[in-house]
């Protein structure tokens, strides 16, 4: 046996920056649509090589006689390029370094360009010498499931042991762990025909869709619009089809409202609409200023055509994965497209017509063919006169049984029906074992692929996405004639339903083809392992162990093999791994089956989804009227939902947030503060059966709320669970402002608009929400109306008399401007709120704390809100829990027995009325010094700490400044009978057990003296 | 006891600053403004009261009050359907309240509520107005499918907005709640970017 025809580019000894990289030893002296004039320099683990505009980084390394690329997932085998495409299964590299590093970029998708990094993955030290090879040694015990099977015990060392050393044995590349410096952009793209894939029949469709005067979106995948006729040496009305395409192009140009996407990949057939993504940056080193890296496109279609091609199968023989061992296809495409030749002597292994093409390519651009090996008995003349040309010889009923050479081929053995064996010198095996077609998105509302017997192949299935059409080789029509006069049917056909006249599309004349095919899988008894998955490693030995197992389903194998799981989502696998299941259990490809198939089509950057929406901008904020006053004075921000709020206001010298809230809570009870409330959510009620409509949500009565006054009310759900509390003003008969909790607002929106459109639409109501109108200002505490004084415009008088607790009015304030006015209290003290519109809050905050500066007034926030409420017993959010009823929280007797209203019927329900409900209590702890945490569970003294004896727990807790100690409200089982019993407060999270008092949940003025002066 | 009126604070000061941002080139390609000397007053119609209070609109103000997702009337005062038998009227440097002048004409046929604080209201125009609405509003633009006096409600950049054509230049006019103008602007300034984009004097 001699050696092999070529040699390999001799390696440069050290890597050197200053050296001139080598030339392209595998690049044809012409040919091929990449640039001549220009030339990359680009790194691939540190060593400089050169390429050419227009390459990809695997027909550059290829160019360069880089076959060695990467090492595999699980046994890190030495792997090579095995296509051309977005199927990709080895050639997975790192792009880039630093914050733009970026793990598990099919070499065949990058484009190249000047200074590209790329480095190999999963390889330890090197990816010639990599350690972890061992992994093939002792490749029985990692067959399929071995993780179940092996790393079972002891149990103590899944996490410590097994899981560490598996992560960093198997594996990808690594992520760049620093924040990504690029932005990404989302955005929706209209349009009535949507097509998907350039290749013959996306052109055709989108020609008679756009002709048609459709607004069409043409995404492309590639950097070129032509898909296959890119890799193929094809003549179209007679012309080279690198021309005819050009004619195409200009043509869909031309057309104002037909949209090119290129570099863009519709990745999911979603509801309503397609995802696509846009690799706007991805070819360049940096994104141009201004310019997103990605850009994710929702794409509202009326009708589509998926036109997304075919992808070729590989053959199923033992060492299939040596680097060398190639599609038909991809070698095709590397000599048409990018002028270079994969191989300088090679073997072509198939079961089909269409590889020798691949012969008669390779033989045109001077490559020596050794043999033409078909799995099938008999060929025709036609390929038997290709081979002949060739000057390669025919082996019939013929496989590769065994391969030569590790980090690159240099042979292969071929057994041909008679049992002969012939030994082959080779250093590219091209193998085809026939196309399937892309018709992921077609199956993404689940419509299962169906096999069809006569083309032996997976088709779309016959439920599609709606308005989607398949054409052309994604349909299993794989002549370019049936391609282009496909595409061109279904392109004026997607035109004509939405609206348009289409002509009648003519197709472009074609040389001729053939694509005939049998249905042979795999080679039995070849020497090696036998690869399905190459991706992730799936043998035909685990294919074999799981059907022994039972495992027969395909739902099953695929999850106990993990075939077709990896990144490429087994496009080159799927069909080989059905097949040859449907082999080994005796049963029909038909009755096998295949996998579903999902969103996205190939992976999507994270980046990319979320578009704009990351760091500050992550979702939208809302800043209340004072924010920037309230930034002015220091105050800490708290989220409440989308609302920024002032949680509390540090003054120099405190020491802690506790220290703040404690004396902003205390200058309140003592003096005044100030709150911006304005984040309560405010309705305006209006019309004559207003009262009535409130009548009906709220548990309690509002017809005789006289004008001028207001009222706490509660509303319940339908099913008799506490919705939202809140204040309810009367400004005329027919007029009310609603408010609700900041948490609610929008809820209790819908919900009131719910009542009116669908239960009563009788009612002569209309609501609007006027939370963003007013800015509303808590002024609170025994100062309060010494500061409004200075503030509300004469002759208005806010004394207790004349604007007692409960009242509202509408005035002046400052001079003019328009404001209203109301006495609530949340705190307990005497308060008011005050309301101007929205513009004018700043400045009020401003005027407010001008004129309570003789009083010591303070700013409060959240914080020291929540302290007073406590203080108080009044419940909030943490108490209306979705869980609790109006009589839990104490507020049973304001439901009217009187009237009807939302949730009285389903409040009544036996479980609901249950006298042992947790109810709401006030805690303190027994030491008075000790802290109580939210969250305790209240558990009797002497019961063991487990949950069938818990009882309740806290749902707030505070530090009281008036009290002097920590205080809490709670949910108690019957704890309205319990008043004075110690429970203990069990906190196994934080790890604290203490003895708390259950006592009435008013701790401060239970009388409500304070509210009335 | 109070004299003095209240300095009004834009919900956009110090937010969105005057000058040009992004791409340079000569024209850009995107121009935002913060609408001011807006008035804008919410309408319901009162039960069954709709074609009177058409009627009184018509009679008042000669606009037709529109039935559909349409803007009608003019710079001065337009009526801007936002819901069935609900319009939000927009007035520019209207003179006096004018809550008070709608209330005069239309009586108890409708339902009236001041949202001119509730509101802000940025008007994008110029030849990329499209491009950089399309990377937050899921809503066609296109000519054939959105002309001059279209209305929409729906979402820009996850904020809910009225948006509304006013010319073919393109231009157009969001209206958002007040307290989201940060996140709205900061979007529409980023999805402009690429165009180059000019932030013109509030007017």
């Amino acid at each position: 046996m001699s050696a092999p025809a070529m040699i390999l580019p001799r390696q440069a000894v050290a890597t050197s920056a200053a050296g001139p990289a080598p030339a392209q030893p595998f690049r044809l002296a012409a040919g091929g649509l990449v640039d001549r004039t220009a030339t990359l320099d680009f790194t691939f683990d540190g060593r400089r090589y050169t390429g050419h505009p227009g390459d990809t980084l695997a027909s550059a390394l290829l160019a360069n006689g880089v076959r060695l690329v990467g090492r595999s997932f699980k046994y890190h085998r030495p792997r090579g390029i095995l296509s051309s495409g977005p199927e990709e299964p080895n050639a997975l590299v790192e792009l880039r370094s630093g914050a733009r590093r970026e793990p598990n970029t099919r070499a065949t998708m990058a484009e190249l360009f000047a200074g590209l990094e790329a480095r190999s993955q999963n390889r330890w030290p090197s990816l010639r010498f990599d350690l972890m090879g061992v992994n093939q040694l002792v490749a029985p015990i990692l067959a399929a499931g071995f993780y179940y099977k092996t790393f079972m015990w002891p149990a103590a060392f899944w996490e410590t042991v097994y899981e560490p050393l598996i992560r960093r044995a198997a594996g990808l590349g690594r992520a760049a762990g620093e924040p990504d410096p690029d932005h990404y952009e989302k955005a929706t793209l209209h349009c009535d025909v949507l097509v998907t894939g350039a290749g013959p029949a996306g052109l055709m469709a989108a020609l008679a869709a756009a002709r048609a005067g459709a607004r069409v979106v043409l995404c492309e995948e590639d950097v070129r619009l032509g898909g296959r006729l890119l890799a193929e040496r094809r003549t179209l009305d007679g012309l080279p089809a690198p021309d005819w395409l050009r004619g195409v192009e200009a043509e869909l140009r031309a057309m104002p409202d037909c949209r090119i996407l290129t570099r863009t990949t519709v990745f999911g057939a979603f509801d309503g609409a397609c995802g696509a993504v846009e690799r706007v940056s991805d070819h360049l080193a940096t994104p141009p200023e201004f310019q997103p890296r990605q850009r994710l496109w929702r794409i509202v279609a009326g009708r589509q055509v998926l036109a997304a091609g075919s992808i070729e199968r590989p053959l199923v023989f033992g060492g299939n994965d040596r680097p060398g061992i190639m599609l038909a296809g991809a070698v095709r495409s590397y000599l048409n497209r990018f002028g270079v030749a994969a191989g300088r002597r090679a073997v072509v292994f198939t079961n089909n017509d269409d590889a020798a093409c691949t012969v008669a390519d390779l033989a045109a651009a001077g490559v020596a063919v050794a043999a033409l090996v078909d799995m099938r008995r008999e060929v025709s003349p036609e390929i038997r006169r290709i081979a002949e040309a060739a000057g390669a010889s025919l082996l019939t009923d013929a496989a590769v049984t065994r391969v030569r050479g590790r980090t690159a081929l240099r042979g292969v053995e071929v057994t041909d029906g008679a049992g002969r064996r012939h030994a082959l010198d080779c250093d590219l095996l091209a193998m085809s074992g026939g196309w399937s077609p892309s018709l992921h998105l077609a199956s993404h509302h689940g419509g299962k692929a169906a096999w069809n017997e006569a083309r032996a192949t997976f088709l779309p299935p016959e439920q599609l996405p709606p308005g989607m059409a398949v054409a052309g080789a994604a349909n299993g029509d794989l002549l370019l004639a049936e391609c282009l006069a496909a595409g061109a049917r279904a392109g004026a056909a997607a035109a004509q339903a939405t609206g348009f006249r289409p002509a009648p599309p003519a197709t472009p004349s074609v040389d001729g083809e053939s694509t005939a095919s049998a249905p042979f899988w795999w080679v039995r008894g070849g020497r090696g392992k036998a690869f399905v998955d190459f991706q992730n490693d799936v043998g035909v030995e685990d294919v074999a162990l799981a059907n022994r197992e039972g495992f027969r389903s395909v739902e099953h194998l695929k999850r106990y093999t993990t075939l077709g799981m990896a990144t490429d989502q087994g496009k080159t696998s799927n069909a080989n791994g059905v097949a040859l299941l449907a082999e080994l259990s005796g049963r029909t490809i038909a009755g096998t089956g295949t996998t579903t198939f999902r969103p996205p089509y190939t992976p999507v950057a994270i980046g990319a989804l979320a578009g704009h929406h990351r760091g500050k901008a992550f979702r939208p904020v809302r800043r209340t009227p004072t924010h920037d006053w309230a930034a002015e004075q220091g105050a800490v921000f708290v989220e409440a939902g989308p609302w920024l709020r002032a949680q509390y206001f540090p003054r120099p010298g405190e020491s802690d947030w506790l220290e703040t809230v404690t004396r902003e809570a205390r200058t309140v009870r003592e003096a005044v503060g100030l709150c911006d409330v304005t984040t309560l959510g405010k309705i305006d009620i209006q019309g004559p059966d207003a009262a009535t409509f409130l009548e009906r949500v709220y548990i309690n009565t509002w017809k005789a709320l006289p004008v001028g006054r207001a009222r706490y009310g509660v509303m319940l759900r339908e099913d008799g669970m506490v919705m939202d509390d809140g204040t309810t003003a009367r400004l005329a008969e027919d007029r009310f402002v609603m408010t609700t909790t900041t948490v609610n607002a929008v809820r209790v929106s819908q919900h009131l608009e719910f009542c009116h459109q669908w239960l009563w639409p009788e009612l002569d109501v209309q609501m609007i929400s006027v939370t963003e109108q007013w800015a509303q200002i808590a002024v609170a505490g025994p100062r309060s109306r010494a500061v409004l004084e200075r503030v509300v415009d004469a002759p208005f008088d806010i004394g207790n008399d004349a604007f007692p607790h409960m009242a509202c009015a509408a005035l002046t304030v400052c001079g003019g401007i328009k404001a209203r006015l109301f006495r609530l209290s949340f705190s307990g003290e005497m308060a008011y709120e005050i309301a101007v519109p929205a513009r004018f809050g700043d400045a009020l905050a401003r005027r407010l704390m001008e004129a309570g500066a003789p009083f010591g007034i303070t700013p409060y926030g959240t914080e020291a809100l929540g302290v007073l409420r406590i203080e108080k017993g009044h419940v909030a959010g943490n108490e209306l829990t979705g869980q609790t009823t109006a009589a839990d929280l104490g507020l049973g007797r304001m439901m009217s027995r009187k009237k009807d209203f939302i949730g009285r019927a389903m409040a009544q329900r036996p479980g609901l009325t249950d006298p042992a409900r947790p109810v709401l209590v006030g805690l303190r702890p027994v030491d008075r010094a000790a802290r109580l945490r939210g969250g305790a569970h209240l558990l009797p003294r002497g019961a063991e700490s487990t949950a069938a004896h818990d009882q309740g727990y806290l749902t707030s807790v505070a530090f009281s400044p008036a009290l002097g100690h920590w205080i809490g409200l709670g949910l108690l089982v019957r704890g309205r009978e319990r008043m004075g019993e110690i429970v203990r407060a069990h906190d196994p999270v934080r790890g604290g057990d203490l003895e708390v008092e259950v006592v009435p949940p008013v701790f401060v003025d239970p009388e409500g003296a304070r509210l009335h002066v | 006891m109070s004299d003095t009126a209240l300095a009004a604070r834009s919900p956009l000061a110090g937010l969105l600053r005057p000058g040009r941002q992004g791409a340079r080139g000569d024209l850009p390609g995107v121009v935002v403004q913060e609408r001011t000397g807006l008035q804008i007053v919410s309408l319901a119609a009162r039960k069954g009261q709709e074609v009177p209070l058409m009627a009184a609109v018509r009679a008042a103000w000669g606009i037709d009050l529109p039935t559909t997702p349409r803007r009608v009337g003019d710079a001065r005062l337009a009526f801007v359907w936002s819901g069935p038998s609900q319009w939000l009227a927009v007035a520019t440097d209207w003179p006096g309240d004018l809550e008070a002048a709608l209330r005069a004409h239309l009586g108890g046929l409708g339902s009236l509520t001041d949202q001119g604080d509730g509101r802000v209201v940025l008007r994008v125009r110029g030849p990329h107005a499209r491009d950089a609405l399309a990377k937050g509003m899921a809503i066609d633009l296109h000519p054939r499918a959105f002309q001059p006096g279209d209305v929409a409600a729906t979402l820009a950049a996850h904020i809910g907005v009225q948006i509304w054509q006013l010319d073919e230049a393109p231009t157009y006019e969001m209206a958002a709640f007040r307290s989201t103008a940060g996140s709205l602007c900061d979007w529409i300034v980023a999805a402009s970017a690429e165009y180059g984009v000019e932030i013109v004097e509030p007017g």
